[in-house]
């Protein structure tokens, strides 16, 4: 498996050059005809091929884990390909078999092929499974993340000897360490999966899950809730960040901090975050809003995506966000402002993408 | 009379023993680790043994049923060849036959029950 995630059908077959062809347009000639093959080929395949590459793929192999669980699925793809292969044989020769005295076999059939041969292969996919289980379970982690659900969004908490590093729907995690995720939800049962890097491990309010990930290729990958939570539920995504151990280090010291000076200097744009009220709901280190209602801002402009990782974080998709709220995601909890003025909106906007 | 009440010949308990002994196991293997593990205790060690003994002790409750199903009742004759009439004997070894059906399929089950126990070494 390559490491790298890579657009699969993204680059066309090289076009070789037609030989000149007879008078006759309607007739291809052999080269154009292969080309056109190849093209339909091409089409049919692409939405089969594109679940196998990109960055919610759960064979890009990113992680430790994901590889684990990939080692876990060709043998069981070609134990029931061998299967279903065998079963069709079967069932054809059944229908051309012009034999009178079938008892012995049918008892044969039925004895060996009802009871002995499943028995056989549903032990040994146990016995695989619970290996596989043994080796994700044996993963010794080095660092604490608290994942807790909410709808519909992830507050994200690093353990740290420093204290609690609190931040929202982007994880980042350091290349080549096992980090322990604990997770847990505030209000219904969520699930949180990152395919490419490794299982799905359920978010029950209070009880505390354990789900450790070892990511191994740097990147950005895509992470999901994978249990149907209420009205947003396709729109709770987040982001996973693979980064050098160092970076890591560096980003999550900076994590820690309250919002830079710089933001702080948007007076205009930070009153007009406190006066409408942002601060019940949202916290923004170093000012007065502490809400612990909704995600933690203080480093929003740090993060690729806004809405819990629904749209790239820029200037327009902030604007909409804040004045046409509903209209990005249904059902989400945050009000939104569209009675603000050009002048407030743009304070507001400069404010939020100078929180580095 | 050889065998207890219940087990007599003919009697349909024949058929529930073997389920009940799977349940039986199931359950108890569920509450030795739970409890060993909510204690906080960290090596498996005495709940691997637990198990592997009520395993053993299930299973041989379970052949138990097996050869009273064949001995007693004629379980090893197929149902329905002899049988055109309601009458005890054909009764009693269509009953044979089910119990010894099910005391195989549940002796596997009690394998599968148990076979985490010998793979996992911690809660």
């Amino acid at each position: 498996m390559p490491p790298q995630p890579r657009p699969l059908g993204g680059q066309s077959p090289p076009v070789e050059q037609a030989p000149a062809c007879g008078v006759d347009p309607a007739k291809l000639c052999q080269g154009e005809y292969a080309i056109r093959v190849k093209s339909h080929i091409a089409v049919l395949a692409a939405p089969l091929l594109t679940g196998c590459g990109g960055r919610h793929s759960w064979l890009a192999g990113a992680g430790a884990e994901a590889r684990i669980i990939e080692t876990l699925f060709w043998p069981f793809l070609f134990g029931a390909a061998v299967l279903w292969l065998a079963v069709m044989a079967l069932a054809i020769a059944a229908f051309r078999s012009r034999r009178e005295e079938t008892r012995g076999l049918v008892r044969a059939i039925i004895i060996g092929g009802g009871a002995i041969v499943p028995g056989i292969i549903v032990a040994a996919l146990l016995v695989i499974g619970l290996v596989t289980l043994r080796a994700l379970a044996a993963m010794q982690p080095g660092l604490s993340v608290q994942v807790d659900g909410e709808q519909w969004w992830w507050r994200v908490v690093y353990d740290t000897p420093a204290g609690a590093v609190v931040t929202a729907n982007e994880i980042r995690l350091p290349r080549g360490e096992t980090a322990e995720l604990l997770l847990s939800s505030d209000d219904v049962i969520h699930a949180f999966w990152a395919p490419a890097l490794g299982g799905k491990m359920d978010m029950i309010p209070g009880r505390t899950n354990r789900l450790t990930l070892t990511p191994l290729t740097p990147g950005s990958w895509g992470g999901l809730c994978a249990e149907y939570c209420g009205g947003a539920h396709a729109q709770m995504r987040f982001d996973v960040t693979v980064m050098e151990p160092a970076a890591f280090g560096d980003w999550l010291a900076a994590e820690a901090e309250p919002a830079s000076a710089q933001a702080l200097a948007r007076q205009d744009g930070l009153s007009v975050f406190l006066d409408s009220g942002c601060g019940a709901c949202h916290s923004v280190r170093g000012t007065e809003a502490a809400g612990q209602v909704g995600p933690d801002l203080t480093h929003f402009a740090a993060r690729q995506r806004l809405g819990a990782g629904i749209a790239p974080l820029t200037d327009a998709a902030l604007r909409r966000w804040i004045t046409r709220t509903q209209d990005m995601k249904p059902g989400v909890e945050m009000p939104a402002y569209p009675d603000l003025s050009p002048e407030a909106l743009d304070a507001l906007v400069g404010f939020l993408m100078a929180l580095k | 009379m050889t065998y207890p009440r219940l087990i007599d010949d003919g009697s349909v308990w024949i058929v529930v023993i073997p389920p009940v002994i799977w349940a039986a196991h199931f359950l108890t293997c569920y509450w030795v680790a739970a409890v060993w593990c909510a204690s906080g205790a960290a090596p498996l060690t005495p709940v691997v043994w637990a198990i592997a003994a009520i395993t053993v002790a299930a299973l041989g409750g379970i052949g138990w049923a097996a050869v009273v199903a064949v001995r007693r009742y004629g379980g090893l004759r197929r149902p329905g060849r002899h049988v055109s009439r309601d009458e005890p004997e054909g009764r009693k070894a269509f009953l044979g036959h089910v119990a010894l059906l099910l005391a195989s399929l549940n002796g596997v089950a009690v394998l599968f029950t148990a076979l985490p126990v010998l793979v996992f070494r911690q809660c």
